[in-house]
């Protein structure tokens, strides 16, 4: 007597959701909500604008530093090199200077230089001794500041000096000429100056202002130049990753091709993964789609052709109820197939033992009357990198059936596999029983089970073909064996590492 | 035996409801989640079937409330969903087992069957009392290995005193678990039954199975060999 009790889709979300996970549906005025939380940002600056700024703001730090340092070093060797050309001139005043018997300077006949005669020539001399004094023709007649504490020996160098003569810059000793105070050899306390007007010096510096500014403003623009250029260069990868992707997008190419530099290789390999597996859920719902449609038309035709038949009622009955059975299966596994997510790149670690424990306590509820002892054995850090959902189907299933065959025990077992220095290490999860497990060769058949919609093997259920699909998703691998512990069926399913 | 079906697609609800009568069931059935509360309230079930999307209250939350006042039958959902996050959810809510739409009746009364044993502590699907056997699944009794045929009203009231062997049940528990609400309970159609089950259990009056506690109700009196 099979009476098959009506199909009601109380979960009208997921009756007819093929293909895609019954969404939960967001709450009214949404989408306005959400316009209202992401705010119009400005536009950040380019990598570009960004760089260039960068760059410049440093070179003109550095060429302008540069022009200042060169600046002062070149102000203070001018200024060594007239304190030398002064200096020389006192030495050669000191020379040739004699004092007359009645106490008075005599100055050299020929000046070291023509312009301490010429007037206003810019270089003037003085010679200041004990009550006497001279200066050089040049000078006429106007003082320059001379500073009468130097003692014989001292020499000194100082300016610039505000003088009657305009700015000057002065050189100044402090000697003791001999002399006869009318027979009597004495000695005289002198002082020689000479000071040079600075008009000399600033057109020296003005010179090499003028060239040295012009030099380093040129050879900013040209670096900045050079700068723009490589940046132009160096970024020529970023925008051939964006011309690509938009290839991609108008799906002239698969996926990223070419080589990157290294350093865009995360970058690339990543998006090309995501390209892929959101064209591997495009294909699953395609497959899923076109598999559900075709296997639905083998049922229905049988029972078109037991309605044309002449069938006892009986017999049509029966036939009804095993295509409708069959129909169920059917819906059930695709609609699994399609919701499962696959995604294994961006995918955050999901802890095993939670997700086992809820299963566990559901099965132990459900299965009270065996009495079942179920282990666990999970490595704390081992992480399943995929949806919860699919977790759940995964565990769900296996343990489903494992605590349908088992005599009174189930073993769960996850732990961590391949490499320690492992970007994602990969995961092992296998779940024994001490049932009869399962004979070799039904495994096969088994597993190929739900995508043909064939008989129930052993009573398996579609749950491991579902199993099957999940595994196959996220590129993992399904192994069925005999348990060594409980000499019972074995499933073991193995998530490689990403290197 | 008084189960609660609260289903809100009415024909599912109606061949599902006909065909527990026709089991020896008493059903109660109710279209949504407040009605289904109310009768969970006011009435002593069994057992209760209840769908997930219910309207009004979803099925859910009629679990969760029903335990919440502390309802202590056992809780069977049905769902159209089959994935793994949704049965797991239902059974932490607090429902016992779970059945995935569509299902075959016959696994509906095999599961309603075992929850209901399980509740009154029976672990195995054969009840065991003495010579006594009883076999939930198959429906069959036997004294020493003979088997005896009852009807199923006779089966049904047999089920719920060896389910509850050891205890008191009262007649009106009797007549509430077996029989549908409009039955006419002043009837001594009770007294028949049990008269008729004595005779046939216990021909020769020898194990007495069923006592009698006068005024009160009944008790089976031949312990669990559990």
């Amino acid at each position: 007597m099979a009476i098959r009790a009506e199909w009601s889709s109380d979960d009208r979300s997921s009756g007819l959701a093929v293909g895609a996970r019954p969404a939960r549906s967001p709450p009214a005025g949404a989408p306005g909500e959400a316009r209202r939380v992401s705010p119009r940002r400005r536009r950040r600056l380019s990598l570009q604008a960004r760089s260039l700024l960068a760059s410049s703001f440093a070179l003109f730090a550095f060429l302008g530093l540069t022009g200042f340092a060169l600046d002062q070093a070149f102000y203070e060797s001018s200024l060594k090199e007239l304190s030398y050309r002064l200096r020389s001139h006192v030495y050669a005043y000191l020379k040739d200077t004699d004092i007359a018997v009645s106490g008075k300077i005599i100055p050299p006949e020929y000046p070291p230089d023509s312009r301490f005669d010429r007037p206003q020539s810019g270089l003037y001399a003085a010679i200041v001794g004990e009550g006497t004094q001279w200066s050089s023709p040049s000078s006429l007649g106007h003082k320059l500041p001379y500073v009468d504490t130097l003692k014989p020996g001292e020499e000194r160098f100082s300016g610039p000096v505000e003088t009657e003569l305009g700015t000057v810059y002065l050189y100044s000793i402090g000697v003791l000429l001999p002399w006869s105070d009318r027979g009597t050899p004495r000695e005289m306390q002198t002082r020689i100056h000479v000071a040079e007007h600075e008009s000399g010096i600033n057109a020296q510096l003005d010179v090499f202002r003028r060239t040295l500014w012009a030099w380093l403003i040129g050879l900013g623009i040209v670096l900045l130049l050079v700068d723009l250029l490589l940046l132009r260069w160096s970024l020529t990868p970023l925008r051939r990753v964006a011309s690509d992707l938009a290839r991609v997008e108008r799906g002239d190419h698969d996926h990223l091709e070419g080589s990157y530099p290294s350093e865009l290789d995360g970058l690339t390999r990543s998006v090309n993964d995501f390209i892929e597996s959101e064209r591997e859920q495009r294909a699953r719902y395609r497959h899923t789609l076109a598999d559900l449609a075709h296997s639905l038309k083998t049922p229905l035709a049988v029972l078109r052709s037991g309605l044309d038949g002449d069938d006892a009622d009986e017999q049509l009955r029966t036939s009804v109820a095993e295509q409708v059975r069959r129909m169920d299966e059917i819906v059930a596994y695709q609609l699994s197939r399609a919701a499962t997510a696959g995604h294994k790149t961006f995918a955050a670690g999901i802890g095993i033992e939670r997700c086992a424990e809820e299963i566990v306590r559901s099965l132990e509820k459900v299965h009270s009357d065996k009495q079942v002892l179920c282990e666990f054995e999970i490595d704390p850090e081992a992480r399943f990198y995929g949806e919860q959902g699919d977790l759940m189907e995964l565990l769900g299933n296996l343990l489903e059936n494992a605590f349908k065959w088992s005599q009174h025990r189930v073993l769960l077992t996850a732990h961590r596999v391949g490499p320690i220095g492992a970007r994602r290490r990969g995961l092992e999860i296998v779940v024994e029983d001490d049932g009869p497990g399962i004979p070799e060769d039904q495994v096969e058949r088994m597993l190929e089970r739900g995508q043909r919609g064939d008989e129930r093997v052993q009573g398996h259920g579609i749950g491991l073909a579902i199993v099957r699909d999940i595994v196959n998703a996220y590129r993992g691998e399904l192994v069925v064996g005999r348990s060594a512990v409980f000499g019972g069926a074995s499933f073991a399913l193995r998530f490689s590492a990403l290197a | 035996m008084r189960i609660l079906l609260v289903e809100d697609e009415a024909p599912l609800r109606e061949t599902l409801a006909a065909r527990l009568k026709r089991d020896g069931y008493a059903v109660d059935t109710a279209g949504d989640g407040e009605e289904g509360l109310y009768l969970g309230r006011e009435v002593p079930f069994d057992l209760a079937i209840i769908d997930l999307g219910l309207p009004k209250l979803s099925g859910l939350d009629l679990v969760k409330k029903l335990r919440e006042e502390g309802a202590r039958f056992p809780i069977l959902i049905l769902t159209a969903r089959s994935s793994w996050q949704d049965k797991v959810e239902g059974l932490k809510t607090g429902a016992d087992d779970y059945l995935v739409k569509p299902f075959h009746v016959e696994e509906l009364l095999a599961r309603i069957n075992a929850l209901v044993r399980r509740a009154s502590g029976w672990t195995k699907p054969v009840l065991q009392c003495g010579p006594i056997t009883l076999d939930t699944t198959a429906q069959t009794v036997s004294v020493e290995g003979t088997s005896v045929e009852l009807t199923s009203y006779e089966y049904k009231v047999l089920e719920y005193l060896m389910l509850h062997a050891g205890e008191l049940v009262s007649k009106s528990d009797l007549t509430e678990h077996i029989y549908q609400q409009d039955f006419d309970r002043d009837s001594n159609v009770l007294e028949v039954f049990i008269g008729r089950l004595r005779k046939k259990l216990d021909p020769e009056n020898a194990i007495k199975p069923i006592e009698t506690v006068r005024g009160r109700g009944y008790r089976f009196a031949i312990p669990r060999a559990e």
